[in-house]
């Protein structure tokens, strides 16, 4: 064949494959005609001819393919149409399977894979500190420790740092307590942060000495301070302090919710390197990787612990990517586990879909085999089943993501306690672009295998069977049960070990009695509570009078009440013979009142509780928890001891182990200090009442009539922060075992149909068997028999990939093994036993087939 | 006017004006049944080769024209067969109902024709 012969039909390709099989060597034909015409006018003749070719296929080859799609689709409608029960069925199940995909995939985008909102996010970088020695992987920085990293390390364009506080600001209403982050200047350029109005930090402003000024946020200047631009270079009040605000800065450009910012300004010569406050990020420079940045800040922390052996022998540096930090891995893989359990719902769904499609389809074989016959294509007849399939997917798509999209909302505000940005999950391009894959995959996934076993050459086959489906159609729909059941295995699976590990944190023993508490967190201005005096003289006075009120049972104060988010930690030795020696133990610490123990319901094992007794001046005391005391002394009785952290403390009483940050955390040695010797800036009352009293107002009031100028703020009862404590595997496990439940249900379904229909295939056999004599029992055993075959088979395939897939989830689990066997076991024997369910039905039926009837049939 | 000359003026106002490739195949037609190949030449000839058709062009019409009933693909047989040469090849032969949507067309024009006439746009032959 000649090379532009060649070309020719090369370019007839582009035309759909029926109107080639129609036209194409006419076409040829044609061609070769033509062309022979055309060479007779010359190049110029040939050029025109050849320009003429090409751009005719161009431009009508795309609308004979549109032509025969909109055929192929009308065709399908027409199909659908025709059975509207079948058409409802597999929409309604598409719709829920594929919206809630898209559901799941908007929070999955909006958390974990759209990236993060700041310029060049990729070379953000957390920085911390850290002490192998002292088992501490991260921890916050010191400021002079700060100010030596931003000094020395040539990795980073910038090294910014904040610490986060709160102030009370009384200008523009009541007295409000606001979040306030201390930062240095350079903080919000390096993210790439600007204001909306007025203007960020000067690097003047950053000295010690300066000016104060603040940066507020929208949210505060539009709905406390008037929203007017008036504002910038006027004072606002915070903690009765005067500061001139300078900017205004959107909210949502902060991860954290936060109400104004103020200038580090660091005082370097009162700044201690073992008191670690700072949160350090950094923007590497172009070019440099993590590893790179790392090795350098390995060799300064090195020099600093030469240099300052006292606080920084044995600290050293660590470093993540912003990402990482603020969107954690637990959190991506808890995410990811959804995402994979609702696209295994999906895909059961498809199974039933097929199944479905392939029922339908044995009664098409008939009129589809006829048409073969009559020399319509194979590849035609492929197309039109997946036409349909793809037309059905997408009709369940679109319902798909008007569901997802109206239960977006719902997203955003529910789980924005419990995951990072959730505030963004919204129907944006990508979500809307798995959406559309989502559905034109699941078409062709349940499309593929009735288009394969329709469009069978063995046309004889086919028109003997008559509406009956043929051996190939049954095994395939038994496989398709078989692949079913292994899924919902896998899920099922997923689903109660989730449930499990949720309902031992439940279970978890807390080391405090959490019903009936409130708590409500104060914080006293320095510039009006000058010392510890006037501090713990207003607490004072605080608890007696929450004390006297009528519902009351007990009242205390901490520095930091459990599950409240935070934590405070220290290394400390002890005096005199123990069992670390001199080494150090690092243990968690809280600042309480003489009567927190009680107000908390944990128990005191030996020694006392503090006393009014126990004043500043006096000598220091320190209560110790359980497990702490055990380290230094595992024999002896600790009271009377005395350990270091500053100055010697003597252990006056020790107390149960408590968990303080969550319960999947085993209680850490903490050390209680004397509330009536030291205060923190902000403390937290304890409130614990006899049954339902209203505690808020109470403690507001109370508040307010000792100083109008202080604002109460968090007011929690401590059930509502154990529930928000364990909000992501709460969700985790409702959701996965919302799938599962679905897909037991499909699965179920599954198994019906198929077995509904193998006693309807059967039914002459049976005819027989029973006319023969069988008795009804063995045609149940035939029946149920042949599920429990099938069931077992998937029910053991799935049971195996849950051991394979298990350790994927690991850390999403608590108290349970991955591959606890007796889970697995109960999972398996549960749907061994809803198999066999599903199958009663049609079993039943076959019993009560008359003979007569039976054979009749044909 | 019946209902049905009514559907039938429907009908036929579907399909006009005809794209010119269809209305140069109908004619080339008109005179018998042709192949494509046949076709494109008549074209060619009647118009002196100014219209020439590509074998996309044709058989893309002639597609459309056999769905909307304007042609009929036609089987020839034994001798006929014979005597047109090749038998391998699809011959074409307009409907009556091409006729019709035909001879319409050309009324069309030649109505055209006359108010190009009548506002002095048509030279006057000699």
């Amino acid at each position: 064949m000649r090379l532009p012969e060649r070309l020719f039909r090369l370019v007839l390709r582009l035309y759909p494959h029926e109107f080639r099989e129609r036209f194409g060597s006419d076409m040829v034909a044609a061609y070769r005609e033509a062309r022979a015409d055309a060479a007779m006018c010359g190049r110029r003749g040939s050029f025109e001819f050849w320009t003429g070719v090409m751009a005719d296929a161009l431009v009508r080859a795309p609308g004979e393919h549109m032509r025969m799609f909109l055929r192929d689709l009308r065709y399908a409608a027409r199909a659908l149409r025709r059975s509207p029960m079948y058409t409802l069925v597999a929409i309604a199940t598409l719709a829920l399977g594929i919206g809630a995909n898209t559901a799941i995939f908007s929070v999955v985008h909006a958390v974990a894979l759209q990236s993060l909102p700041f310029a060049d996010s990729a070379r953000l970088v957390r920085v911390w500190e850290k002490n192998d020695k002292l088992r501490i992987p991260q921890f916050s920085a010191s400021v002079p420790n700060y100010v030596s990293w931003r000094d020395r390390a040539q990795s980073f364009e910038q090294l910014g740092a904040w610490r986060s506080g709160s102030a009370t600001l009384t200008t523009g209403g009541e007295p409000q307590r606001v979040s306030r982050l201390e930062a240095t200047a350079n903080l919000l350029p390096l993210f790439g942060i600007r204001p909306i109005a007025g203007r960020l930090f000067t690097p003047e402003e950053d000295r010690l000495g300066a000016a104060h000024v603040a940066l507020i946020v929208e949210s505060v200047w539009r709905n406390r301070l008037g929203g007017s631009t008036d504002i910038l270079g006027t004072p606002i009040l915070l903690d009765g302090i005067p500061y001139n605000v300078v900017g205004i800065v959107r909210d949502r450009d902060f991860v954290l919710p936060i109400h104004c910012l103020t200038p580090l300004a660091a005082n370097l010569a009162v700044e201690s390197r073992s008191n670690h406050m700072m949160t350090v990020v950094g923007r590497l420079r172009p070019g440099v990787t993590i590893p790179q940045a790392q090795k350098e800040m390995d060799a300064i922390a090195l020099q600093l612990g030469q240099e300052y052996p006292k606080d920084d022998a044995d600290w050293g540096v660590t470093m993540a990517s912003v990402y990482d930090w603020l969107v954690p891995r637990p959190v991506r893989t808890g995410l990811y586990l959804l995402l994979g359990s609702v696209a295994l719902v999906l895909l059961i769904a498809c199974t039933n879909i097929a199944n479905l499609t392939l029922a339908r389809a044995a009664l098409r074989r008939r009129e589809q085999a006829v048409r073969l016959a009559l020399g319509a294509s194979r590849i035609r007849v492929v197309r039109e089943v997946l036409t349909e399939s793809v037309l059905l997917a997408s009709a369940g798509g679109a319902v798909g993501l008007a569901l997802a999209y109206s239960i977006m909302p719902v997203f955003r505000t529910q789980l924005a306690t419990v995951l990072p940005r959730a505030g963004d999950i919204a129907l944006s391009g990508p979500v809307l672009a798995f959406a559309l894959l989502a559905s034109l995959a699941t078409g062709l996934l349940f499309g593929a295998l009735p288009a394969f076993l329709n469009s069978s050459r063995d046309v004889l086959d086919a028109l003997k069977a008559d509406g009956r489906s043929g051996a190939r159609q049954g095994i395939a729909r038994r496989l398709l049960v078989v692949g079913q059941l292994a899924l919902a295995t896998i899920l099922l699976a997923a689903a109660a070990l989730l449930g499990q590990s949720f309902l031992r944190l439940q279970r978890v023993e807390l080391g405090f009695r959490p019903g009936n508490i409130t708590t409500a967190m104060i914080g006293l201005p320095s510039s009006r509570y000058r010392d510890h005096a006037a501090g713990w003289q207003f607490y004072s006075r605080i608890i007696s009078e929450l004390s006297g009120t009528a519902g009351v049972e007990a009242v205390g104060v901490t520095s930091g009440a459990p599950f409240a988010g935070g934590n405070t930690g220290q290394p400390v030795r002890a005096q005199g013979a123990n069992a670390l020696g001199n080494e150090s133990l690092q243990a968690d610490w809280r600042m309480v009142s003489p009567g927190y123990f009680n107000a908390m319901g944990i128990p005191i094992l030996r020694g006392r509780s503090f006393t009014e007794e126990d004043r500043r001046g006096g000598p220091g005391v320190v209560i110790l928890s359980a497990d702490a005391a055990r380290r230094f002394w595992p024999n002896e009785d600790p009271i009377g001891r005395s350990i270091v952290t500053g100055e010697p403390l003597r252990v006056v009483g020790v107390v149960g182990d408590v968990r303080n940050l969550n319960q999947a955390l085993d209680p850490r040695p903490t050390m209680y200090y004397a509330a009536t010797q030291f205060l923190w800036p902000s403390m937290t009352l304890v409130v614990r009442t006899t049954a339902d009293v209203p505690v808020a107002p109470m403690v507001r009031r109370i508040v307010s009539a000792a100083d109008p100028q202080l604002a109460v703020f968090n007011v929690r009862t401590m059930e509502t922060l154990l529930e928000t404590s364990t909000a992501q595997p709460r969700l985790t496990a409702w959701l996965v075992g919302l799938f599962a439940v679905l897909a037991l249900l499909l699965a179920a379904i599954g198994v019906y149909g198929v077995l509904a229909y193998l006693v309807t295939q059967r039914t002459r056999e049976i005819g027989v068997r029973l006319a023969l004599g069988a008795r009804p029992g063995s045609v149940l055993r035939l029946v149920v028999g042949h599920s429990f075959r099938l069931s077992a088979i998937g029910v053991a395939l799935g049971a195996a990939a849950a051991l394979l897939l298990g350790p994927a989830i690991e850390s999403q689990l608590y108290g349970v093994r991955p591959r606890d066997a007796a889970t697995l076991a109960t999972v398996s024997a549960a749907l061994l036993a809803v198999a066999l369910l599903a199958a009663y039905l049609p079993a039943r039926r076959a019993t009560r087939v008359d003979p007569l009837v039976a054979l009749r049939v044909e | 006017m019946t209902e049905r000359d009514i559907d039938r003026e429907r009908e036929l106002d579907k399909h006009l004006p005809l794209p010119p490739a269809v209305f140069h195949i109908l004619i080339a037609l008109g005179d018998g049944e042709k192949h494509g190949y046949a076709v494109m030449q008549d074209v060619a000839d009647r118009t002196g080769g100014k219209v020439r058709m590509s074998p996309g062009t044709l058989y893309g019409s002639i597609r459309k024209m056999l769905d909307e009933g304007l042609i009929e693909e036609i089987f020839l047989r034994g001798a006929r067969a014979a005597a047109k040469e090749d038998e391998r090849r699809r011959y074409y032969r307009v409907t009556k109902f091409g006729r019709t949507v035909a001879a319409a067309e050309a009324a069309r024009l030649s109505a055209l024709l006359h108010d190009a006439r009548v506002a002095g746009l048509v030279p006057r032959k000699g």
